[in-house]
């Protein structure tokens, strides 16, 4: 397939607009220091969908994410002094969100990925079903949902979020050669899922 | 950098156009990174579908700014330990306050009247523990039954009775310590409080535990004489006690350690605050039955 033919065309135009919107990242973090209310919502109107979507990619609930998103301004109010200008604001409250959210997985008893994955390895789908699971977005979704957390994590700080390698290692607080290390075990992983899917 | 991670770059869209176009040049040509791209286009179009379709709750930023705003948990605590003491001070009768004034004023005029630093150390715990029988219990609590019925633990209740009880009656006897200053010199200050604290602590302990065990005029009663033993001169009355002597002495040395004392009267005190949930489940039970 010539390359000239991949569109890419998984980024709606509207969506690339807001995630590029110019952030005055600096002029929040100095406003929280300064003890300003208005930009904890200013910051949560800027990255609020962003950080919700990502700690409910994390934990599978809701309410767990609204939880995990809220503590995350909390956190970031009172540690603003310490962000520094190096990185991207999105970045450090990336990290924060990924730092609360397993700590919330730590405590909780079920663990989703777990359930998922033994779900998708044990259970035989129905002939209807099995034609449904053809579908390419549910064996996406199938396939990511049998992703332990920290492997999903890295697939959406990259192609949700935008950030780069070293961003997510940061975020993730791993070395990058684990990221990739991660990439390389979700490809693998997926292509096993979508193997299975077809031989159905 | 690899095909693999510049592959994963190019899906991502982070190549420059130089990058880009260097690495079409590849992709036009491998098969494995055009299956590669294909899955990640997949997963990518996947999470962007998904995630772009989520709504963040609107609240979050003002439900954060509250949690930010709210007073620390020492600020709670303390807030909440001054509602429930109010609430109980509300709660206990005004007679207990009033008493207690009355009898120590009382007993203090007969200090200065007889000009007896002893008469103040015999009355003075005596004062305190027949007020500490009075503060909890169905038999002199009107409150009883509201008392149980809230949701908050009965020994927090005795507690916050006790320390409002305990507080008034150091307040009593330093103020009484204090009009005794007018006939002894101030450096015996430190002494006389010395004299009555530790076994104003020890009986208000006993009498309590033993008001919450078998009542206000039992506990009274036991507590009461166990204190006055101490002053009994038997040997007075007839020779035949004599051989009691030694066993007085003792008991006098008990009642004149304050270490001793006050680690006991800590302990009862202790014991009576886990007790007084024991009273609540029987009363519990009482009514079921």
């Amino acid at each position: 397939m010539p390359a000239a033919e991949f569109a890419l065309p998984w980024k709606s135009q509207e969506t690339q607009a807001t995630m590029t919107q110019p952030v005055d990242d600096l002029d929040l973090i100095r406003r929280m220091q300064a003890g300003d209310d208005d930009a904890v919502r200013d910051l949560y109107a800027q990255y609020g969908q962003r950080l919700y979507a990502y700690a409910l990619r994390l934990t599978d609930d809701p309410a767990t994410a609204e939880d995990v998103t809220q503590n995350t301004l909390v956190t970031a109010w009172r540690t603003a002094r310490t962000f520094r200008a190096e990185g991207r604001l999105i970045a450090w409250l990336l990290g924060i969100v990924h730092h609360t959210a397993m700590k919330s997985l730590r405590n909780r008893t079920n663990y989703l990925g777990d359930v998922a994955e033994e779900t998708i390895r044990e259970d035989q789908p129905s002939p209807e079903e099995q034609a449904q699971v053809k579908d390419e977005r549910r064996w996406v979704r199938q396939g990511m949902q049998s992703l332990s957390p920290e492997h999903r994590a890295v697939l959406e700080l990259i192609f949700y979020q935008e950030l780069s390698l070293n961003e997510v290692a940061q975020v993730l607080n791993i070395p990058v050669g684990t990221v990739k290390s991660r990439l390389s075990y979700a490809r693998t992983h997926l292509r096993g899922v979508l193997a299975r899917t077809e031989e159905r | 950098m690899n095909h693999e991670e510049q592959l994963i770059r190019y899906a991502a869209k982070q190549l420059n156009e130089n990058e880009r176009a260097e690495f079409e040049n590849h992709l036009s040509g491998c098969s494995d990174c055009q299956a590669d791209l294909t899955l990640w286009a997949s997963v990518s179009s996947e999470i962007n579908a998904s995630d772009s379709a989520i709504a963040a709750p609107v609240h979050l930023a003002d439900s954060a700014l509250e949690a930010i705003h709210a007073p620390s948990k020492l600020t709670r605590a303390f807030k909440s330990t001054a509602q429930l003491l109010h609430m109980q001070l509300l709660l206990m009768h005004n007679e207990l306050w009033v008493g207690s004034a009355a009898l120590m004023f009382i007993f203090l005029a007969m200090a200065l009247l007889v000009a007896r630093v002893e008469v103040l150390h015999f009355f003075v715990p005596m004062i305190a523990a027949g007020m500490v029988t009075l503060i909890y219990g169905s038999e002199h609590d009107p409150a009883t039954e509201l008392t149980f019925a809230t949701p908050i633990s009965p020994w927090k209740i005795l507690l916050a009775r006790l320390t409002l009880v305990s507080a008034y009656n150091m307040f009593l006897a330093l103020c009484a310590t204090a009009a005794l200053l007018l006939i002894l010199p101030p450096q015996t200050l430190g002494e006389l409080i010395l004299g009555w604290l530790a076994p104003m602590t020890f009986l208000s302990a006993l009498a309590l535990l033993l008001s919450l065990w078998i009542g206000t005029s039992n506990a009274l009663f036991i507590s009461y004489t166990l204190w006055s033993a101490q002053y009994l001169a038997l040997t007075s009355i007839s020779e035949w006690f004599a051989f009691l002597t030694p066993w007085i002495e003792s008991y006098r040395q008990f009642w004149n350690d304050p270490v001793l004392l006050f680690i006991l009267g800590f302990a009862l005190i202790l014991f009576a605050l886990w007790s007084v949930g024991r009273e609540q489940v029987q009363w519990r039970r009482s009514i079921a039955l």
